[in-house]
């Protein structure tokens, strides 16, 4: 399954609906489609945060892999952010030392099985996987 | 689809999908909250990296105030969020039954 999404948050449903109706069509168990909703949406979200200034859409791509899933998403003409670099969280912080936000790429980590970056002729595609 | 509201007994209770998207909503739901109240997440699919922003945003505030928030109800997989998030360190949280 592949699909060009408008760069915008108000994307995230029309992504959700597609590729969970991808996902149970393959029958992919919950267990795999919840960190794979969770990673989708991070990655997707980073693009349009972080690159407010293109206006170009979001490719996302769904491929299924006996009982689990491929997932790429390519964003054009941007600067490269590598999400595959180590970025420390303290999660063990007292509550008054924590702030909201930066909690993202860190529970990316934790879901996927794997996660690739690549960037070439300022195109970034990142890719992952996650088997049952 | 996401929605918040108060219950019959005073707990909030949150439905459906607390996406990026939806993230404008809640926070504003949840700054109007005072004191100590329960979230009740026995109808919350799933919930974002955003989500967890305004829970932490929330907690903060409540907690420097000498209250906080307790979450119940919670599906296994927002458990796994929270776990690797450390928020068991920060709310009391309590899963769901099944």
């Amino acid at each position: 399954m592949q699909k060009k999404l408008n760069r915008s948050y108000d994307s995230l449903e029309e992504m959700y609906d597609l590729t969970e109706r991808f996902l149970l069509d393959e029958a992919v168990e919950p267990a795999v489609r919840f960190p794979v909703h969770f990673v989708m949406e991070e990655l997707f979200t980073n693009m349009v945060k972080y690159q407010p200034d293109n206006s170009n859409d979001i490719l996302l791509a769904v491929n299924a892999t006996e009982g689990g899933v491929t997932v790429s998403l390519t964003d054009y003409d941007v600067d490269a952010f590598d999400v595959t670099l180590d970025r420390q969280v303290d999660i063990d912080a007292p509550i008054e030392d924590r702030t909201p936000g930066g909690l993202g790429l860190h529970l990316i980590h934790k879901m996927v099985d794997s996660l690739n970056y690549d960037y070439v002729d300022r195109q970034s595609t990142v890719t992952f996987t996650k088997g049952p | 689809m996401f929605q918040i509201d108060f219950g019959n007994n005073g707990e909030i209770i949150c439905c459906g999908r607390l996406d990026a998207a939806q993230c404008e909503k809640a926070q504003a739901f949840m700054d109007a909250v005072a004191d100590a109240h329960v979230l009740d997440f026995a109808t919350l699919e799933y919930i974002s990296s955003a989500g967890l922003g305004v829970l932490l945003k929330t907690q903060k505030r409540l907690v420097e105030s000498g209250g906080g928030l307790k979450i119940i109800n919670v599906n296994n997989h927002i458990h796994d969020v929270f776990r690797f998030s450390g928020f068991h360190a920060i709310f009391d949280i309590e899963k769901s039954a099944g």
